[in-house]
């Protein structure tokens, strides 16, 4: 492992070099929240390290809400700053889904390959992170190009793969001796905040019960916990790893590639009419069979990855959690 | 780019607009490059910044320089597809899917039992039992629809009747004076024929509640799980397994289908709807 230890005047100077030749997103407060903004000269020293989730998810670099999939713009390579790891995780599922050995979907591909991922550190949470309930970890595993710690002053790089390595050579900044790992005291610091994680969510059901306590669950459930719900869609598209778009046509054999959500009446729809996602609370309910058993079926990969943006957002004031743990309960 | 953009349709001319029923009519198509698909396979169809949706081909997958789609009014674009004329064009992404697996019905009989419009893909598959009919034993085609106008492809029958090994046995909901054969839901035509059950496959194709109804009866009258093949119809977009709208359970039913057997769906939600 090569760790390179920056000072704040230092990582301020690579920040700026690499403003100076690429677009740059990074988490800035924005009002109430923080979300990936634009970096520029002026407002990267506000860039916010280590804090809550983005609003927004990673996905809407690789997949953006609305994107014109025939006539493909010329792709220029990006920078995405301060990437928690529930939506690095994500990553298993979405490049399955859209980088598969049948079909590769050509502007999620290019995408990907033109962004550069800074993953973070999150030593600051939410009360609604759970990402250590299905063995995610609030620090960088894999999935990115760089990871990143700000720790006590300092800003520790560790390249990932060859592409985040080369991506730092290429920078003209010394980056000095790097070392082989992670001072102890950072280590401590990233064990503690699993353990409040941990103790955070002890009573939320691993997958594997969440999975049997949906089975089990019975349709009472899901229409008292649909009361609420207006069908907004916002959970699925805050959601890391929701993926569902609809393709609408321009002219000339043009498509526009827009997100969409099984959450709005009319997705299952089909021309006679008949619709099996008909009643709100059955579309309720099918975003939790989706995400804890037909993905995991599909792709062995969980589709839920922890971060909480649902519970967040949600107007109707439903709290996945709490939906989960009923339902267990009555399994 | 290196990869062909899965996105992109391909533009297909259309030559002629054959009028099948009130409801149905059938666009012959000559797309601009060649275009081929297996029997049971869909496309998706594009009206030029419009819209688009799926359909399987209702003609031959041995004719690569030509292909003939069958469509049913029954929404905002095939609305307006049905107002479209020979000379305009149309876009074609595809072939998507798992269409039929001809070659597992060989020194079999084959029954299909077809409703409405879904005598369009049943068509195509027919075309195709046609090509390798010395391989196979019988081929036998139930064909329901609502009342006499609404039969599709007379002609076709015609064609089929005069054709060694196969059977065509037809039925309406509601008849008239002119209407000769039988009355009543596609399923009653299933107690005259005779078949050879343990040597047979049947294959199911129309709208769901005719689906769910066959496919009873056919269990009813022994056929294995296995040998009853279902072309199964859901909302779909992209037709690539991404989109997520044709999910049934843990099947995109454009990439895993859209023919199954029964054993492989039965357990699934929403099958029938």
């Amino acid at each position: 492992m090569k760790v390179y230890v920056l000072s704040q005047k230092k990582w301020i100077d690579l920040l700026n070099e690499i403003i100076a030749h690429c677009q740059v997103y990074a988490p800035l407060k924005k009002e109430n929240s923080v979300d990936f903004i634009k970096v520029t000269a002026e407002n990267s020293d506000t860039i916010y390290y280590d804090g809550n989730t983005p609003v927004t998810p990673l996905k809407a670099f690789f997949t953006p809400v609305k994107e014109n999939v025939v006539n493909l713009k010329e792709p220029q390579q990006r920078v995405v700053i301060g990437v928690p790891n529930c939506d690095l995780a994500a990553l298993d599922l979405m490049d399955n889904i859209y980088i598969n050995e049948d079909y590769i979907d050509p502007c999620y591909k290019q995408n990907r390959e033109r962004t550069i991922i800074f993953g973070k550190d999150c030593f600051q949470y939410k009360d609604t992170c759970h990402c250590t309930v299905y063995g995610i970890k609030p620090f960088i595993e894999k999935n990115c190009d760089i990871a990143m710690s700000v720790f006590e002053e300092n800003f520790y790089l560790i390249p990932m793969n060859e592409r985040g390595e080369e991506f730092l050579k290429k920078q003209k900044i010394d980056f000095g001796d790097p070392k082989d790992s992670l001072p102890e005291k950072l280590r401590e610091q990233r064990d503690k905040v699993v353990d409040k994680l941990q103790e955070q969510n002890r009573e939320l059901p691993d997958e594997k019960e969440t999975r049997k306590g949906i089975e089990k669950s019975e349709e009472k459930l899901w229409k008292d916990y649909a009361a609420t719900c207006v069908s907004c869609g916002a959970c699925s598209f805050i959601c890391p790893t929701c993926h569902c778009f609809l393709l609408i046509d321009r002219d000339n054999f043009e498509k526009v590639k827009n997100w969409d959500v099984c959450q709005f009446p009319g997705f299952a729809r089909v021309a006679a009419g008949e619709d099996p996602l008909k009643p709100l609370h059955e579309r309720f309910k099918y975003r939790y069979l989706c995400k804890y058993i037909y993905k995991p079926d599909m792709f062995k990969a969980i589709a839920c990855t922890g971060c909480g943006r649902c519970i967040d957002t949600c107007i109707g004031k439903i709290d996945k959690n709490e939906v989960i743990k009923e339902a267990c309960k009555q399994g | 780019m290196q990869e062909k953009n899965i996105y992109k349709p391909l533009k297909a001319k259309i030559v002629e607009v054959i009028d099948e029923s009130p409801m149905i009519k059938t666009f012959v198509l000559v797309p601009e490059e060649e275009f081929s698909f297996k029997t049971g396979q869909f496309i998706e169809l594009t009206v030029d910044g419009l819209g688009e949706a799926p359909f399987t081909p209702s003609s031959s997958p041995l004719v690569s320089d030509q292909l003939e789609v069958t469509i049913m009014k029954a929404g905002y674009i095939t609305e307006i597809m049905h107002k479209m004329k020979p000379g305009e064009y149309m876009g074609i992404r595809g072939p998507y899917g798992r269409g039929y697996p001809v070659e597992d019905y060989y020194d079999k009989e084959v029954l299909i039992l077809g409703g409405g419009c879904g005598f369009a893909p049943i068509r195509s598959l027919l075309y195709n039992l046609k090509a390798v009919s010395d391989k196979l034993r019988k081929v036998t085609f139930c064909y329901g629809s609502k009342t006499p106008v609404d039969c599709i492809y007379k002609p076709y029958i015609s064609e089929l009747r005069a054709t060694p090994k196969f059977e065509v046995y037809r039925s309406v909901d509601k008849g008239d004076e002119s209407w000769t054969e039988k009355v009543g839901v596609v399923t009653v035509l299933l107690d005259d024929v005779e078949l050879d059950i343990p040597n047979s496959v049947a294959v199911v194709c129309g709208p769901p509640i005719m689906m769910k109804f066959g496919t009873f009866k056919l269990l009813e009258m022994g056929y294995p799980e296995d040998k009853i093949y279902l072309s199964m119809e859901k909302n779909m977009s992209c037709g690539l397994g991404k989109c997520g709208h044709c999910a049934m359970g843990d099947y995109f039913v454009c990439k895993d289908g859209p023919v199954f057997t029964y054993n492989e769906i039965k357990n699934h939600p929403h099958i029938w709807m």
